[in-house]
């Protein structure tokens, strides 16, 4: 069951809100297509807290 | 008080040339004085600040010092939980927000010797880049009544730029700190994700939720962020990796770091004058011997799509009970921003969450691998009038708030640590600014080239006329 429903009549957003949405969607439709399987949100901490210094390789 | 810096009085205090009381009896006076226009606070704690201060002087007069935020005066974003004071988070509800816990931050500054001096004022729910708020009133910038202070953090940066208070603490979900310090005319600072605890303090999307400083200079953010940042039991995100002392390693010189002048996206479409600021900056860390290159970074716009979509979905699932039985009491345009979460799939949120971490991945190994930080523009153009920004229907007011939020927004997608540091002003005295942008935990480097141009330049040195 929905816990919320902020639009009362037929429960139809207005159409500004479609349209946000829809292209916020197709944003995501469009980046994902070649997300592999192992791609996982915790990846992002990964990436930050496992950043090596690459300034010393450099050196 | 308005020459005075956390390092400056810091340093006077523990040699009890300045007292608490008196530095804590100040402030309060400029407050009651100028606030009245500049509405940078929602609540003045005057009897709590002096009952503190006078506890700080006693302990000085004892031989004890907490070290150098003893007696110095700090307010902090109306976000933040602190026992004893409401925390409304620009709402109009007086105690929107409570906590199980203190906010860290908070709480690791008293203890330092901070004074709490009151709340301050801010977006409705940190929805919103201009500082407009229609419950407490609009924050005024302080170098340009009229014109907007930059938000969300709004109150946090103009107290600061009016001589209220030393040092403030903010957040930053899309620029909430960088854009204020940069309209404001401060120094601003967000972390990397995770370097500062988020505990006690109000949500609006855990994945991109920074805590930070904004001060009058560099060195003073060093030290507010050498305070709040380490492991928080409270919060599960946050980092434990150790916290260098930033301000010791500010004097390190700048000479051999390799700055990156990103060529794509940041440019693209700049107000001119900020556009040769950004670059007059570049031009002074090459001469203290920085090498600048032009770059071409990742395209941001991706990082900005998914991290729309996370905020949406993550804002509107903390804050729907507002919406839902209090729709009336919100901003239409911060209502209007609430509501598109609601319809986020979850399907897009998750591939939100694993798209960003690719992002980040590729970034960070492109950008960094050859450079040592970023110089990027904070705001595409100097503090607009607050009558313009506010003008319009929700979906035009909705759409300028992403665009002047479009230099600011990748980095909290990206998770990485970005300055705000001031590079000059419009021919009208509006602050223009610049963004340092540091590899995942380098905060040390990021402080450190702010620090090396603001000693080669004088404009973090200039302060507002103010009536």
């Amino acid at each position: 069951m929905l816990s919320f429903r902020p639009h009362t009549r037929m429960n139809e957003p207005p159409r500004q809100l479609r349209v946000d949405v829809a292209d916020l969607a197709a944003a995501i439709e469009r980046l994902a297509g070649d997300l592999s399987l192992a791609e996982e949100p915790s990846g992002f901490s990964v990436v930050l807290e496992n950043d090596p210094d690459v300034r010393e390789q450099r050196d | 008080m308005t020459d005075w810096t956390i390092a400056t009085l810091g340093r006077e205090i523990a040699a009890r040339q300045v007292s608490p009381v008196e530095v804590t009896r100040e402030c309060l006076e400029r407050v009651a004085r100028l606030d009245g226009k500049i509405r940078s606070f929602i609540t003045v704690d005057a009897e709590g600040a002096l009952a503190t201060a006078r506890e700080l002087e006693a302990e000085l007069s004892a031989g004890l010092s907490r070290g150098p935020f003893h007696g110095i005066p700090l307010a902090y974003k109306d976000l933040c939980h602190v026992r004893g004071l409401p925390t409304s988070c620009g709402t109009v509800t007086r105690e929107y927000f409570t906590s199980e816990h203190e906010c860290t931050a908070v709480c690791r500054l008293r203890d330092g010797g901070a004074v709490t001096l009151g709340k301050l004022n801010m977006t409705e729910l940190a929805l919103g880049p201009f500082g407009d708020n229609a419950h407490h009133g609009d924050v005024q910038n302080p170098w340009r009544p009229g014109h907007v202070a930059g938000g969300s953090s709004s109150g946090s940066a103009a107290a600061v730029a009016a001589g209220f208070v030393l040092g403030t603490l903010g957040s930053d979900t899309g620029g909430s700190i960088r854009l204020p310090a940069a309209c404001c005319g401060v120094v601003g600072l967000k972390p990397t994700y995770g370097r500062v605890s988020r505990a006690g303090v109000m949500p609006l999307s855990w994945s991109l939720d920074h805590i930070g400083p904004l001060a009058r200079t560099v060195a003073d953010a060093a030290l507010v962020l050498g305070m709040i940042a380490g492991h928080d039991p409270h919060d599960a995100t946050s980092s434990r990796r150790g916290v260098p002392y930033y301000e010791r390693l500010l004097d390190t010189p700048v000479d051999g770091l390799r700055v990156g002048l990103p060529e794509n996206y940041f440019f693209d479409g700049l107000d001119g004058v900020m556009d040769a600021a950004v670059r007059a900056a570049a031009r002074v860390l090459e001469g203290l011997g920085a090498e600048v290159v032009t770059t071409r970074v990742p395209d941001p716009r991706p990082v900005v799509d998914v991290s729309n979509v996370i905020a949406r979905a993550e804002s509107s699932a903390i804050h729907a009970r507002i919406v839902r039985e209090r729709p009336h009491e919100l901003q239409p345009a911060v209502r209007a921003r609430l509501e598109v979460g609601f319809h986020i799939s979850a399907h897009d949120y998750l591939q939100a969450l694993r798209l960003r971490a690719r992002y980040a991945r590729d970034f960070v190994a492109q950008v960094f691998a050859g450079l040592d930080a970023l110089l990027a523009p904070v705001i595409p153009e100097p503090a607009p009038p607050l009558e313009a920004v506010k003008a319009g229907t929700v979906e035009e007011i909705v759409s300028r708030m992403g665009r002047f939020s479009r230099l600011t927004r990748p980095f909290n997608g990206l998770g990485l640590p970005a300055l705000s540091v001031p590079c000059g002003f419009s021919g009208d005295g509006r602050p223009l600014a610049v963004q340092i942008v540091g590899r995942p935990f380098d905060e040390a480097t990021v402080l450190r080239l702010g620090h090396a141009y603001e000693r080669a330049t004088d404009w973090g040195a200039r302060r507002p006329a103010l009536a």
